[in-house]
C-alpha cells in the first residue's frame, strides 16, 4: 500500500498551496524530515518536509500546479512494502518504475488510466533525464570538490528571474513582520522558559545531501553541462552546512546562488520546522504530536537546567528616572547611527556588573569552575513556538554605541536572511526580557551551561518615597536566577545591586 | 514638447544624473535632464576628471625632477608654464563635458538648461540661466523624477573664497603658482592638491583637525602616507582646528590651535578642503514634502524612493561617500529598481574608495578596525610593496596591500592598498568581492609576474599565513 501525501497546512490561513520545485523525484528514497518539495502559500515559499520513509513513488501534482490542502500531491511507499523493479543507478526512469511495479498502488494505476496522467509524468521524467543524476540518492562527500548537477539542466523559467526575486523578498518580508522577527526595539517577547541550547537551535540542519552523482562518468557529464553558478563564499557556506545547492533558489545575476541565499534558504527550512508545529489540527484536543526538534530541545535543557542547576533568585527594584532621563537626552542629541534602546542599555549595565563578578560569567563544569574570557550576552527572544538566542559578542569591549549597533545587527538580520550559527552561539550569560509584555515580575530558568540569567520586567510608574517624600517614579524589577553550585547568595544579591547601582547612574554607562 | 510628460526627469547631468538618463532610455523611458551648469557636473567639470589632468601634470613633474637623478638622467633646468598646465586641465573638462552631451543626445533625451525645482509629486520648475538657450517651457512634468544635484564644496562660516582663498573648484582654474599654501583638510581632495602643489615646488602645509590623515580610513594606512608626504617635504599637522585667518603684506596668516595651544602659520594661499555636502537646498523638497537626515541628505528607502512616492534620489545628495562611481551606480540601480527589473537594496560596502596622490591610495569594505567594531572575526594578510619584484624594478615600493578576510570562510571584507598604481589594482578586489571570492580563489589565481597585482595575490595568501614572498 502506498501512502499518500497531502498538501500541507503550512500556516494557519493557508487553503491552497503551489508546488515550486519538487526536491523528490519518483523513485527518490525519502527520509522523515526530507526536504520533498517547495511549496508556495499564502505567507511565504516553504519547503514541505516527509513525515515518513519510505520511496517516492508517484507525483500527481505539477510544478507550477496548486492544489487545495489536504489534496493528495503525490504518493509515497513505505519502507518494508514491495521493493520496486528499479535497477539502481542504470534505471533512467523513476517514474516508470513505480508505474511498472506489480505492487504499484491503485491510485497510481488510476490516476495512469485517468485523462490526466501525464503531466505529472511528464515533467518528472524531463527533470529526471535533465539532472543527469542517479535516481538513486547518494552522500556527497564532505570536504570534497564534487562537483554539483548542473543548475541549468533543472527546468527553470529564467525569465521570471527578477519577478521570482521579488515574490521572494516579499515573502520573506510577511514572514518577518508576521512571526520571527524579534521586535525592532529588540525587546524580545518570551515564555517563562528562556532559552534552550542556542547553538542546538542554531545548528543548520545537517540532513544527508542527496542527488550528488557518485560515479565518475557522471560526473564528468554534470561538468560538461555547465558549472552551477554559485560563488565561492556560497558553495563553502553550504559545504559547511550540508546543503544540496540544487536545492538553493539563486537570486544573483542569472539565478547565481550567493551566501544571503544559503543564509535565507537556511532560515526557510527552519520557519518550516517551526510552522508545522502551528497548524491547528495539532493543536486540537485529544491529539498527541511530536514535538519539532527546537522544541525538544527546549524541553530537554529546561528540563536539565532544574533537575540539574540548584537555583536560587535574588530580586531588586530598580529606580529607573535616570536611564529613562538619559535614552531621551541621547535621543535629543542624535549623536549615535543607532538608537539605543532599554535593553542596549541594560546589556551594557549587565557587562560592567559581569566584569566584576566574573563567577556570575562562569560554567559549573564537574567540580570545577570555569570562568569565561569574554562576555557573551544572549538576548532570548520568543519566536513561533520556541525561543532563539541571538548573542552579543564580546561585550566587554564594547561601548553603548557599539552594543547598540551590535543589537540592530542582529535584529537586521533576522529581517533580511536570518541568523548564522555564530550569532546565536557562545552565550556566557543570558538577559531574558519581559519589558515589552508588561509583566510585573517573572524569574527565568538558567541556560546550562550558564551559571546565570537575568530577567527583567517591565519599567513602572510608581510611588516611590524620594528624601523623605512619596513621588511618582519610574522603577522595574530585575530578578537574577543563580547555580548554587558556584553562586552564594552574596554574589548574587552584589550582582544585582551592581546591575542596579549602573541604572541609577547611567552616566557611567556612557564612559 | 508635444507630449508633455515624461516617464522621467532627472534633475542634475553628474555622474549620476546623466548615466542613470541613459539607462533609463535604454529601458524604454522618455527622459529629461535638468541642468543649471555645464553637463557632467562636477566631476567632469569641477572635480575628477580636470583633477587627474592636475596630478598628470604633476607626476610628470616629479618624474623628471626627481626621479630622473636615479635612472642616471641628466635633465637641465627645468621650467614650467602653470597657465598651460591649468588650461590643459579644462580642455580635458571641456572635451568630456561635450562627450555627456553628446551622448544624451545619442540617447533621445532632452536636456533642459535650467535651474530645475520640484513643485509637485510629478512637476519640475524649469528657472532660466543666464546665457543659456531660452527654456521650452516654465516647467515639465514626469511619472517619476530623479534628483541627482550632487554636493558642493563647504567653507567655514564667514570665510569666503577670493584673494588665494579657495575651494577645490577655485584651485582648478587658479593659474599661479602659489609660493606657499595652507591646505585645510587632509581628506581626499586635500591630500591631492597637497601632492600636486608639492611637486611643482610650493610649500605645502596640511592642517587636519582628527590625529591621523584620511579620518575614518584604516591607521595603518593613514600613517604610511603621512611618512611618505612628510618624506617629500609636505608640513602635515595633525590634530591641529582651524580658528581663524588674516590678511597682512599679501599673505594669509591662519590661526590654528592644537590642545588649548594657538599656533599661527604665513601661505599666499589657502585652500578650504573641509568636506563636501549635498546640494539639497533651493531644490524646493519641503513644497513636496521630501524629508532630509542630518548634514541635509536626502532620506531615501531601499528603493532610492524619498518620502514623497513618485520622486527618488541617488548619488552625493542621499548619503557618503560622495563618490562619482557610487553615484553612478544607484543611478543605474535606482532606474533598474524602477523599471522592476531589479530588487530593491544597494552594496555600499563593495563601492572603491580612490586618492590619485602619489603613493596611490585605494581601499574598498571594511578596515580591520571597522570590521572588529561591527563584531566580525577577520583575518588580515599584508604585503608590502618592498618585497614585490616590479615594485623594486620600478622603484616604488612605498606602501603595501592589506586585505581583511572572514575568519570563517575567508571572505573578501575589505581591502585597503597604498602605493603606486593603487587605483588600478583595487578592481580586482572589487570584482571578487561583488563575486563572493574567498581568500583561497584570490591567492590560487596565477597572477603575471612580474606586476604590482602580485602583492594582491600575496596578501591573500598572507591572510591564510601561507604567503611566498613575504
Amino acid at each position: 500500500m502506498s501512502n499518500e501525501i497531502t498538501m500541507p497546512k503550512l500556516s494557519d490561513t493557508m487553503e491552497e498551496g503551489k508546488i515550486l520545485r519538487w526536491l523528490k523525484h519518483p523513485g527518490d528514497t525519502v527520509h522523515h524530515g526530507d526536504a520533498l518539495a517547495e511549496v508556495e502559500t499564502d505567507k511565504a515559499d516553504m519547503v514541505m518536509e516527509s513525515f515518513d520513509d519510505g520511496v517516492l513513488e508517484e507525483i500527481r501534482l505539477k510544478e507550477g500546479e496548486s492544489a487545495r490542502v489536504g489534496a493528495v500531491i503525490a504518493t509515497l511507499r513505505r519502507d518494508g512494502e514491495e521493493k520496486s523493479k528499479e535497477t539502481g543507478a542504470a534505471q533512467p526512469q523513476g517514474t516508470m518504475t513505480a508505474a511498472q511495479d506489480s505492487g504499484v498502488s491503485a491510485t497510481a494505476m488510476d490516476s495512469a488510466a485517468s485523462d490526466e496522467p501525464a503531466p505529472a509524468h511528464d515533467s518528472v521524467a524531463a527533470q529526471s533525464t535533465g539532472r543527469v543524476t542517479t535516481l538513486r540518492p547518494a552522500r556527497r562527500r564532505r570536504g570534497g570538490d564534487t562537483p554539483v548537477p548542473d543548475s541549468e539542466a533543472r527546468p527553470r523559467n529564467r525569465t521570471s528571474r527578477s519577478e521570482d526575486d521579488a515574490a521572494d523578498a516579499g515573502n520573506v518580508a510577511a514572514t518577518t513582520n508576521g512571526i520571527d522577527a524579534p521586535s525592532p526595539e529588540f525587546h524580545p517577547a518570551l515564555s517563562a522558559h528562556p532559552s534552550a541550547a542556542p547553538t542546538a537551535i542554531a545548528a543548520p540542519p545537517r540532513r544527508p545531501v542527496e542527488v550528488a552523482p557518485s560515479s565518475g562518468t557522471e560526473v564528468a557529464v554534470a561538468g560538461e553541462g555547465g558549472k552551477f553558478r554559485a560563488s565561492p563564499l556560497a558553495r563553502r557556506a553550504a559545504e559547511e552546512a550540508g546543503i544540496d545547492l540544487s536545492h538553493v533558489r539563486g537570486s544573483g545575476p542569472e539565478g547565481r546562488i550567493t551566501k544571503r541565499d544559503i543564509d535565507n534558504f537556511l532560515r526557510e527550512q527552519q520557519l518550516f520546522k517551526f510552522r508545522r508545529l502551528i497548524a491547528p489540527r495539532e493543536g486540537l484536543p485529544g491529539t498527541r504530536e511530536e514535538l519539532s526538534k527546537m522544541r525538544k530541545t527546549i524541553a530537554h535543557r529546561m528540563a536539565q537546567s532544574k533537575r540539574e542547576i540548584p537555583h536560587f533568585y535574588v530580586t531588586v527594584e530598580v529606580d529607573m528616572d535616570e536611564t529613562v532621563k538619559l535614552k531621551k537626552s541621547l535621543e535629543a542629541t542624535e549623536l549615535f547611527e543607532e538608537d539605543i534602546s532599554y535593553n542596549d542599555i541594560i546589556v551594557k549595565a549587565t557587562a560592567l556588573a559581569l566584569a566584576r563578578y566574573t563567577r556570575m560569567n562562569a560554567s559549573y563544569d564537574n567540580d570545577g569552575i570555569v570562568i569565561y574570557p569574554n562576555i557573551n550576552i544572549g538576548m532570548a527572544v520568543a519566536i513561533e513556538d520556541g525561543l532563539i538566542v541571538p548573542v552579543i559578542h564580546h561585550c566587554e569591549q564594547l561601548t553603548l554605541p557599539e552594543i547598540a549597533r551590535a543589537a540592530h545587527r542582529l535584529v537586521t538580520k533576522a529581517a533580511r536572511g536570518g541568523f548564522t550559527g555564530e550569532d546565536l552561539s557562545g552565550a556566557t550569560f543570558t538577559i531574558s526580557n519581559m519589558g515589552m509584555l508588561g509583566v510585573e515580575h517573572f524569574a527565568a530558568v538558567i541556560v546550562p551551561p550558564q551559571a546565570a540569567i537575568l530577567a527583567v520586567s517591565a519599567v513602572k510608574e510608581k510611588p516611590v518615597a524620594r528624601n523623605g517624600q512619596v513621588v511618582v517614579g519610574k522603577t522595574m524589577m530585575i530578578t537574577v536566577a543563580c547555580d548554587h553550585r558556584i553562586i552564594d547568595g552574596v554574589i548574587g544579591a552584589r550582582f544585582v545591586n551592581e546591575i542596579k547601582r549602573f541604572l541609577e547612574n547611567p552616566a557611567s554607562l556612557l564612559v | 514638447m508635444a507630449n508633455s510628460r515624461y516617464d522621467l526627469a532627472v534633475i542634475g547631468s553628474g555622474p549620476g544624473g546623466y548615466v542613470a538618463a541613459i539607462r533609463a532610455s535604454q529601458l524604454k523611458m522618455r527622459v529629461a535632464v535638468i541642468e543649471r551648469d555645464q553637463p557632467g557636473g562636477v566631476c567632469l567639470n569641477w572635480g575628477c576628471i580636470p583633477s587627474k589632468a592636475l596630478l598628470n601634470s604633476a607626476e610628470t613633474m616629479e618624474s623628471i625632477r626627481g626621479a630622473a637623478k636615479e635612472h642616471g638622467i641628466e635633465v637641465g633646468e627645468v621650467r614650467f608654464d602653470f597657465k598651460r598646465v591649468i588650461a590643459r586641465s579644462r580642455e580635458a573638462a571641456d572635451k568630456l563635458s561635450k562627450g555627456v552631451r553628446f551622448l544624451l543626445r545619442k540617447n533621445k533625451i532632452d536636456f533642459i538648461e535650467a535651474q530645475g525645482t520640484l513643485a509637485g509629486a510629478h512637476t519640475v520648475a524649469l528657472t532660466p540661466v543666464a546665457g543659456k538657450p531660452a527654456l521650452p517651457a516654465e516647467a515639465i512634468e514626469a511619472e517619476r523624477i530623479l534628483v541627482a544635484t550632487g554636493s558642493g564644496e563647504k567653507l567655514f562660516p564667514g570665510m569666503s573664497v577670493g584673494d588665494g582663498v579657495m575651494t577645490s573648484k577655485e584651485a582648478l582654474i587658479y593659474d599661479r603658482l602659489p609660493a606657499s599654501i595652507a591646505i585645510i583638510g587632509a581628506g581626499a581632495i586635500g591630500l591631492e592638491f597637497a601632492y600636486f602643489y608639492q611637486s611643482f615646488g610650493s610649500k605645502v602645509t596640511i592642517i587636519e583637525l582628527e590625529k591621523q590623515m584620511l579620518p575614518g580610513f584604516d591607521a595603518e594606512l593613514a600613517e604610511e602616507l603621512r611618512k611618505s608626504f612628510v618624506k617629500r617635504g609636505v608640513g602635515v599637522l595633525l590634530g591641529h582646528g582651524y580658528k581663524s585667518m588674516t590678511r597682512k603684506n599679501g599673505t594669509w596668516s591662519v590661526t590654528l590651535e592644537a590642545g588649548g595651544v594657538a599656533k599661527s602659520i604665513d601661505a599666499e594661499a589657502v585652500l578650504v578642503a573641509v568636506g563636501r555636502g549635498p546640494s539639497s537646498t533651493d531644490l524646493g523638497l519641503e513644497k513636496v514634502g521630501i524629508e532630509t537626515e542630518r548634514g541635509g541628505f536626502i532620506r531615501i528607502d531601499e528603493s532610492f524612493r524619498t518620502s514623497c512616492s513618485s520622486i527618488y534620489a541617488i548619488g552625493d545628495v542621499i548619503r557618503p561617500p560622495l563618490l562619482a562611481h557610487k553615484a553612478s551606480a544607484e543611478g543605474i540601480a535606482a532606474v533598474e529598481i524602477m523599471a522592476g527589473i531589479r530588487a530593491p537594496g544597494f552594496d555600499l560596502l563593495s563601492i572603491p574608495g580612490c586618492i590619485y596622490c602619489e603613493p596611490e591610495v585605494a581601499t574598498v569594505g571594511l578596515s580591520e578596525a571597522d570590521a572588529k567594531a561591527r563584531g566580525l572575526e577577520v583575518k588580515v594578510g599584508r604585503m608590502p610593496f618592498r618585497a614585490n619584484g616590479k615594485a623594486v624594478a620600478v622603484n616604488q615600493t612605498e606602501g603595501f596591500v592589506k586585505l581583511v578576510a572572514s575568519k570563517q570562510y575567508g571572505e573578501v571584507i575589505g581591502c585597503q592598498i597604498i602605493g603606486h598604481h593603487a587605483t588600478d589594482l583595487i578592481s580586482e578586489v572589487v570584482l571578487g568581492k561583488t563575486l563572493e571570492t574567498t581568500t583561497a580563489e584570490l591567492g590560487r589565481s596565477v597572477h603575471p609576474h612580474p606586476t604590482l597585482s602580485e602583492a594582491i595575490m600575496e596578501a591573500a595568501l598572507a591572510a591564510e599565513g601561507e604567503a611566498i614572498n613575504f
